[in-house]
């Protein structure tokens, strides 16, 4: 059973991703953010499943690893394709629209490819493995992407407020997931490190559900707010 | 034809970065690097073999 804490945890999440996506549908956003807006639907039904798992067979059980690393997989190729949704916009001023989406399939069955060479060497856990190297490695590909698209932000003086923020708002999400990586590894034995994960959860929705609500889509930011050192 | 090879190019480029960087970084921890996307409470334990 989960704790009172996961509950809240679960709860703020939850809120916090219907709000995002109630957002989208009010303020006419939701196809211009479709992938945006099926990351968090799909998390938000990844986690309902999660929980009925969980109070069925509690945390302990195959079943619960199960439908947890699985559902983790397929959110996490669902994040990876936001994340070219995004960068789609961002070069599509300059019609690579095609080259983006070709650079992404190439990524994706590169990812793929890689996973099962990893995990084929053993062939009984083919199975169970091959989902969460998947997840893991898609981690990885997603990380460098997004701090290649933020070279890309700046570099092209990108100045639309909500993809700035979107981008910058998964930059720190994965460099958080490094942070609390690294915490898991120096002080293992400390509580807060098991709320880590899903508090880190909540960071995607409330920024997401924060910018479109906070800006609308022609809103704009000046490239000098963007750059640190002045030029 | 250059673009399309400069996209290869790149997508390979992307794909070996993050591997080494996934090398760089699991090679230093005990634990695996797990995503955790969602909110709810992450298994104790990674999962089992068939």
């Amino acid at each position: 059973m989960p704790s009172g804490i996961a509950l809240v945890i679960w709860i703020v999440g939850m809120g916090a991703g219907v709000c995002f996506v109630t957002c989208s549908v009010i303020r006419t956003s939701f196809l211009r953010y479709f992938f945006l807006n099926l990351y968090i639907i799909l998390s938000l039904f990844s986690d309902l499943l999660r929980q009925f798992v969980l109070r069925f067979y509690g945390l302990e059980s195959a079943q619960y690893t199960y439908a947890y690393y699985y559902t983790d997989c397929l959110l996490t190729v669902a994040l990876f394709v936001a994340v070219i949704s995004l960068a789609s916009r961002i070069f599509a001023e300059l019609n690579m629209t095609r080259h983006v989406r070709l650079v992404a399939v190439l990524l994706l069955l590169g990812t793929v490819g890689f996973s099962y060479a990893v995990v084929a060497q053993s062939a009984h856990r083919l199975v169970t493995v091959f989902a969460f190297e998947l997840s893991q490695n898609l981690y990885f590909v997603g990380l460098v992407l997004t701090y290649l698209l933020w070279g890309a932000i700046l570099k092209l003086q990108e100045s639309r407020t909500r993809v700035v923020q979107m981008v910058l708002s998964l930059g720190l999400y994965f460099s958080a997931y490094a942070g609390s990586f690294a915490l898991a590894n120096l002080a293992p034995k400390y509580v807060i490190v098991q709320y880590l994960g899903p508090i880190l959860g909540c960071f995607l929705p409330i920024s997401w559900a924060l910018t479109i609500m906070r800006h609308s889509e022609d809103s704009r930011l000046t490239t000098a707010r963007l750059v640190a050192v002045p030029r | 034809m250059s673009r399309k090879l400069g996209a290869l190019a790149l997508a390979l480029g992307i794909l070996v970065g993050a591997m080494e960087l996934k090398t760089l970084v699991t090679a230093h921890g005990k634990t695996a690097v797990i995503m955790d996307n969602g909110v709810s409470p992450v298994p104790v334990k990674l999962p089992p073999a068939n």
